[in-house]
């Protein structure tokens, strides 16, 4: 048996090399077409059940390793995530989110080149029986080290109840609570800096969320969090918007509740809603003179989300899968400071398809600034991606968009009528032990 | 569990009944096998509910909020361990909101903890090996050894959780190793022809059935666990099994057949779509219509 094995040890580098001098034409073909048919759609009928292929351990053979587990260790898990962009824009787009890649095109110039989009440093562990401890830091367009998240969930609290606290993304909608390698885009939805803030909702706080025991998946959240912004300025070459929150930050909590619902509608199709409410006070805006205007109104954002996916049990029969998702926001702001109350919203839909083994193809449409704004420049975009996923832990990804602003505001008194396009390449790459995202 | 005083007591058949409806305890495992191992060692004091099902990847079950709802009613919850749920279970656990199953609890079995692991890594690890499991080779449930140790643990536990029903427990626990005691006897027909047969495998997933029925793996259609085959490797591999004289390509039903259908043509070998989990079809109801379908199909081919 031993002799056998050490033989065949031999004798299977040797054939290997036999055959790397040259596959037959035909079988090259032959194989490659079932390559192909594999990653993507199946052969025809043929009943069967369903998933994406995985991994198994590498390494050594068939010797049993009587309980020789690898090496144990109480350091958390570590893991860092880069975004990397080579990308060209026609002109600075009217929103830019913070993980957004920044070419830095100001005004109507065009920019051209290189930029690491985001560089992510990730840290969870357990920490005792009571909680998890999780850490985001990162540093987005190579400027300067941000912590994105730092936070501690309870794990042992009765009666359903989960606390959150520390520094977090809110679970307002569904995009805002997701770290950029979770977008199926290279730039986020214009709802993120038009109403949430550059960096999305997220800040020092607390939350407290509740699983209500019902036969369908029903969370309850309460949040409420020290956010703090300055006024827009209006005398800046990239003015930001008019931010929801964040004026009165260390005295007035902006606060948020969530509901969010699951509903399996069969096994394959899934439906995933929820419905936002956050209320907070706006900073207003900077006048060119340097007089404020609309600071310290009372502001209310009502948000709406769904999340509908297909995707088969396993992959017997093809890896295609499909997802729509698809959130829209009202924003109420109030009478105050000699500035009269309006409503404006916005709103994204997306659709992303799974064609093949590691191939996605996405499409997504934005609007801000509806149905009318005075500091919401109506601003719509069309964007389109195509990801190649390498491995689990690699893809690469092609991106393309254009925007166009039809409306004016107090920040962009000219409307910019004429589609600007933008063109990124991206790739994303996750090192070391990251954990599983929820769904 | 409360134990009910003896002058109170129903006839033994009604309080089994009874015994159910009180249920007891409410087991969730990750696949079905370790459900329906519990089964065999928990009987009508344990309910028992999988999150995965039998035709689907273990390694990639979706991890839909709903099963958060039927982790968040369960008294123990038993996974595989060495990593094989790590993309979708954890963060179902934490979601669940149940104190009782969280890592390190009483109500959380892993239960490789006794199993002699296969395939550990002995050199330096990174991804360019592909999608390895760094403490081993997770599939280990289908050798009747295995599934004794597995049992073993999860009627140890059922025990810390439900003091009162250790007689019960280990009454079945004996139970379940005298059949597949007799199992094993009853197989040997079978296992004996498979002794020392070539075959190449799909994933790297079969390595704790081939020690077990003496199974020679001369390679794998995955270059490497979860990475898509290129068209030399594979050309390489048609090349072996047919130097080796494999006749058999074995592949879990739940992956995509179009590349290993034509591999096992080209390489004269025959393609075997075999069940690993308990309900990968609907006639397998436990471990042990499981491994007796994986046998016959095995040996009907040799």
């Amino acid at each position: 048996m031993k002799l056998a094995l050490l033989l065949l040890s031999v004798a299977l580098p040797a054939a290997a090399q036999q055959v790397d001098a040259g596959i037959p034409d035909d079988l090259q073909k032959e194989l490659e077409k079932a390559i192909r048919s594999d990653s993507g759609t199946p052969p025809q009928g043929e009943k069967a059940p369903s998933a994406p292929p995985a991994a198994t351990s590498g390494s050594s053979g068939n010797a049993p390793q009587t309980l020789l587990r690898g090496a144990q260790s109480l350091n958390p898990d570590f893991s860092v995530i880069l975004d990397g962009v080579a990308g060209y824009e026609r002109r600075a787009p009217q929103f830019l989110s913070g993980d957004d890649p920044d070419l830095g095109a100001q005004g109507t110039s065009h920019a051209l080149g290189f930029m690491v989009q985001e560089v992510e440093l990730a840290f969870s562990a357990i920490v005792d029986p009571y909680f998890k401890g999780e850490v985001y830091l990162t540093i987005p367009n190579l400027s300067g080290l941000e912590v994105e998240e730092a936070f501690a969930t309870t794990t042992s609290l009765p009666w359903n109840l989960q606390v959150k606290a520390g520094s977090f993304r809110s679970a307002f909608g569904r995009q805002n609570g997701q770290h950029l390698h979770l977008q199926d885009f290279t730039r986020r939805p214009l709802i993120n800096a038009a109403f949430l803030g550059a960096d999305g909702m997220r800040g020092p706080g607390a939350q407290v969320s509740w699983l209500a025991p019902l036969p369908f998946f029903l969370t309850l959240a309460g949040e409420a969090f020290s956010l703090r912004s300055a006024p827009a300025d209006e005398s800046q070459v990239l003015p930001l918007p008019v931010e929801s929150f964040g004026a009165d930050g260390s005295t007035r909590p902006t606060l948020a509740v969530e509901a969010k619902a699951f509903f399996p509608i069969s096994e394959t199709w899934s439906l995933t809603s929820g419905l936002s409410f956050a209320s907070g006070r706006s900073p207003g805006l900077l006048l060119v003179d340097g007089t404020p205007t609309g600071a310290g109104r009372d502001s209310q954002l009502y948000g709406v989300d769904v999340y509908l996916k297909w995707k088969p049990a396993n992959v017997s029969l093809g890896y295609e899968s499909l997802a729509f998702q698809a959130e829209a926001i009202m924003r109420h702001l109030d009478a105050g400071d000699g500035v009269v109350g309006e409503w404006d919203g916005g709103g994204y839909a997306q659709i992303v398809a799974q064609f093949a083994r590691r191939w996605f193809v996405g499409l997504r449409g934005d609007i801000v600034g509806v149905p009318s704004s005075s500091v919401l420049a109506r601003t719509g975009r069309l964007g389109a991606s195509l990801t190649f996923q390498a491995s689990e832990f690699a893809r690469l990804r092609a991106y393309l968009d254009a925007e166009r602003a039809s409306g004016t505001s107090v920040l962009l008194p000219q409307a910019q009528p004429e589609w600007a396009p933008a063109a990124f390449l991206q790739l994303e790459f996750s090192m070391g032990a990251h954990g599983a995202h929820p769904y | 569990m409360a134990r009910i005083p003896t002058e109170f007591r129903a006839p033994a058949e009604v309080e089994n009944h009874m015994i159910a409806l009180l249920a007891v305890l409410h087991v969730v495992s990750s696949i079905p096998t370790l459900g329906s191992l519990a089964k065999e060692v928990g009987g009508a004091r344990i309910e028992v509910e999988s999150l995965g099902k039998g035709y689907q990847d273990p390694h990639f079950v979706e991890p839909k909020p709903s099963l958060m709802l039927v982790l968040n009613r369960a008294d123990l919850l038993l996974h595989v361990g060495l990593e094989l749920e790590i993309g979708w279970l954890p963060p179902l656990v934490l979601g669940s909101r149940n104190p009782k199953i969280q890592p390190g609890e009483l109500g959380n079995l892993d239960c490789s903890r006794s199993i002699p692991v296969l395939d550990v890594p002995t050199t330096k690890l990174d991804r360019s090996m592909g999608d390895i499991h760094p403490q081993g080779n997770p599939h280990y449930w289908l050798p009747p050894a295995n599934a004794k140790i597995i049992a073993r643990e999860i009627a140890e536990r059922l025990q810390q959780l439900d003091p009162d029903g250790r007689a019960e427990y280990e009454k079945n626990l004996a139970a379940f190793n005298k059949r597949v005691d007799m199992k094993t006897r009853e197989w040997a027909p079978m296992t004996a022809k498979l002794k020392g047969v070539k075959v190449a495998t799909y994933h790297k997933s079969w390595s704790y059935v081939s020690q077990w029925l003496g199974l020679q793996e001369v390679g794998y259609v995955e270059p490497k666990p979860g990475i898509p085959p290129d068209p030399q490797h594979l050309a390489r591999l048609i090349t072996v099994m047919k130097q080796e004289g494999a006749k058999l390509l074995m592949m879990e039903n739940f992956y995509n057949k179009s590349v290993a259908t034509l591999v096992a043509e080209k390489a004269g070998a025959k393609l075997l779509t075999l069940p690993t989990d308990v309900g990968a079809t609907p006639e397998i109801k436990d471990w042990f219509s499981l491994v007796e379908t994986l046998l016959k199909a095995l040996s009907s081919s040799v």
